[in-house]
């Protein structure tokens, strides 16, 4: 069991982690930043349950992510899986693909013109329950056993969210990227 | 299932080192004589990369000093309670 006295040390290093992923989920900065202190003063009281040797990181995403569901879920209207719609695989890649005329370069060059704001913004518009699993694994590098233990789902949810997650995400990249002239749009 | 279909099944588990060695063996052995699929792969590998370098943000630089304030009030508060409960 880990001692209350070592918390700062041990933990107070994933704190901008931590912000940073909430930062993704409320989409605000000063929501993030309360949900970030909740999180740090449950972890604190609760450190003695912290078994010692186990994935401390993990820990504190599970309960920044508790914290996060417990006080916004409430407001907002939970999106279905059908929502997102049946994307194609490599979705990003195709339409960039079709757009620069096949050139082996371009659709690669693309990707180095997409600005921060142009990620975090894509991210953000992601329906909440794909967004998270999508933060965790990319943003954050957590694996799928990990990230199931911070959901509390199993495996097989995480990764079909994650997958799903992903197209999403691409085909907001891609509308981005015409929008901001990234790429031309092929004649639709 | 074709080489390619298996490999474009499987290419988010093989990028997220999730994969069983066996599985991530015959996709490697694809790629080496697709260059389609290699190129796919490449491109995905790259936006993982995207994704992780510019979709984190830095917190404020006060969230440190205030995290440390908010745990040693907390500490001092719960402090207080053991004296009063011994």
């Amino acid at each position: 069991m880990a001692d209350q006295a070592n918390f700062e040390r041990d933990a107070m290093q994933y704190s901008p982690q931590l912000y940073s992923a909430a930062l993704r989920m409320t989409r605000n900065p000063a929501d993030a930043e309360d949900i970030v202190q909740e999180t740090y003063l449950k972890a604190y009281r609760a450190y003695h349950t912290f078994e010692e040797g186990t994935n401390l990181k993990a820990w504190l995403y599970r309960i920044l992510t508790n914290t996060y569901i417990n006080k916004y879920r409430k407001q907002q209207r939970r999106p279905t899986e059908t929502e997102l719609g049946e994307l194609q695989d490599l979705y990003l890649y195709k339409r960039l693909g079709e757009a620069s005329g096949a050139t082996y370069s371009a659709e690669h060059e693309a990707l180095d013109r997409f600005v921060d704001t142009d990620i975090t913004e894509a991210i953000e518009s992601l329906p909440e329950n794909f967004r998270m699993p999508v933060i965790l694994a990319d943003v954050e590098g957590f694996s799928y056993k990990e990230i199931a233990e911070i959901l509390d789902v199993p495996i097989g949810t995480v990764m079909s969210r994650l997958h799903r997650g992903r197209k999403a995400l691409q085909r907001k990249l891609w509308n981005v990227a015409i929008d901001r002239g990234i790429v031309k749009a092929a004649e639709e | 299932m074709s080489g390619c279909e298996h490999a474009i099944e499987y290419v988010y588990q093989y990028l997220d080192a999730e994969l069983t060695v066996y599985r991530k063996n015959r996709i490697k052995l694809h790629l080496r004589r697709c260059d389609d699929c290699c190129s796919a792969f490449e491109f995905e590998s790259r936006l993982k990369h995207v994704i992780h370098e510019r979709g984190a943000s830095q917190p404020p630089p006060e969230l440190f000093d205030s995290l440390r304030a908010l745990i040693e009030e907390e500490r001092a508060a719960s402090g207080d309670d053991a004296v009063a409960d011994s």
